[in-house]
């Protein structure tokens, strides 16, 4: 069983890896049009494994992050900064590789099951470390349609401006999510140790 | 604004609610308690009915859900936006800060916030100066003991089922 593991996640490591070195650092970075194919394949991979909807919500997340990079990519064209003239498809490369790559990852990292992480041959303080990791990205995910939901229904964010507006509204969902999984990171991990903590003295 | 009687489908929740009374969310000093059994759909309406007509109708409102926990999250991070410290805040307190800001609102929606604070007279205390219409979602069969209650009209909206076809749940809405 053990090994069955290993070789998973090795396999799960392997493609990651994999990806990053051809798309993101390696021989296929310039070229837009297999970043945009690749960007299509994974956003259609997403759908399929999880939903539209979530797929939806996941690049709303990663918009603001886009936005602000092409609109410095769009100054320093314009610009010249140091001197370069290819500042904008370069901009445009890295907007369609930072969601592309993050969705990515997220994908692969759903595929390692609580399951294969017991069957780790890790000590048990690294697991419940791995496990409570898991969880709290699980939920952290789930949490942040609710957490919009909710930022939606403030008027305190609602202005004649809708940018600063909008930039608000993201500022909040960071800060929630940050202090959601803080703290649900801490509550798991604290559950578990003392479950498994009950468990070895109970067993002893 | 006012929610006409007429039939509101939820197709992707499973519900078709038949509203048999209008309800008239203008009148100043109207205190709705929506009740009705589990799964009967009063958080799907208050969520997609009731907050879109709000929205629709520009109204500004305070809607404090029924996953409180979990909105916490989100008062915590807008007020920390606005300015406020509230590092070591408790959620009693964070919720007074929010009402207080919200001031320009007119409508407050409860849904369920007796189930965490089953002596939630506090909220009308620090509401009832601006707030023109309550809307509250219960369990509980009386009304309990809120000041608001005797500056403002009562209504008893009623979530019934009427039956279920398949997985689908037909709900009559009827005001009292």
């Amino acid at each position: 069983m053990n090994n069955i593991v290993i070789f998973k996640l090795g396999a799960i490591f392997i493609t990651i890896l994999s990806f990053f070195w051809l798309f993101v650092f390696g021989p296929f970075y310039d070229d837009i049009v297999i970043q945009l194919a690749v960007f299509i394949v994974v956003m259609g991979w997403n759908v399929l494994r999880f939903s539209l909807q979530e797929t939806i919500s996941l690049l709303k997340f990663c918009l603001p992050f886009v936005l602000s990079l092409f609109v410095f990519g769009l100054i320093f064209h314009f610009i010249q900064l140091l001197g370069r003239t290819d500042w904008l498809p370069d901009t445009l490369i890295k907007c369609l590789v930072f969601p592309s790559s993050l969705i990515f990852l997220k994908i692969l990292l759903t595929y390692i099951t609580y399951l294969d992480i017991l069957n780790l041959p890790i000590s048990m303080k690294k697991r419940i470390g791995l496990i409570t990791m898991k969880s709290a990205f699980q939920k952290g995910e789930k949490i942040m349609r609710r957490f919009s939901w909710y930022l939606n229904t403030y008027s305190d964010l609602r202005s004649d401006n809708r940018i600063k507006s909008e930039l608000k509204k993201y500022a909040c969902l960071i800060i929630a999510l940050y202090l959601y999984l803080y703290e649900e990171i801490e509550n798991s991990n604290r559950l578990l140790k003392n479950r498994y903590q009950h468990f070895y003295e109970v067993n002893e | 604004m006012e929610i006409r009687k007429g039939k509101y489908r939820l197709d992707n929740r499973n519900l078709h609610f038949d509203m048999a009374d209008d309800l008239n969310f203008n009148k100043s000093g109207g205190c709705f308690y929506f009740r009705g059994g589990n799964g009967f759909g009063k958080t799907s309406f208050l969520e997609k009915v009731i907050i879109p007509a709000l929205k629709a109708d520009n109204l500004p409102y305070l809607y404090i859900g029924q996953d409180i926990r979990t909105q916490l999250y989100t008062l915590r991070a807008l007020l920390s936006i606005q300015g406020f410290k509230v590092s070591d805040t408790d959620e009693v307190e964070l919720l007074r800060l929010w009402i207080n800001q919200g001031q320009s609102a007119s409508v407050l929606i409860l849904d369920e916030f007796d189930k965490y604070f089953p002596d939630y007279g506090f909220i009308f205390d620090w509401s009832a100066a601006f707030i023109r219409t309550y809307i509250i979602v219960t369990h509980l069969a009386v009304n309990r003991r809120e000041s608001v209650d005797h500056n403002y009209r009562i209504y008893n909206v009623r979530f019934e089922l009427i039956n279920i076809d398949g997985h689908l749940k037909n709900i009559r809405v009827r005001s009292e």
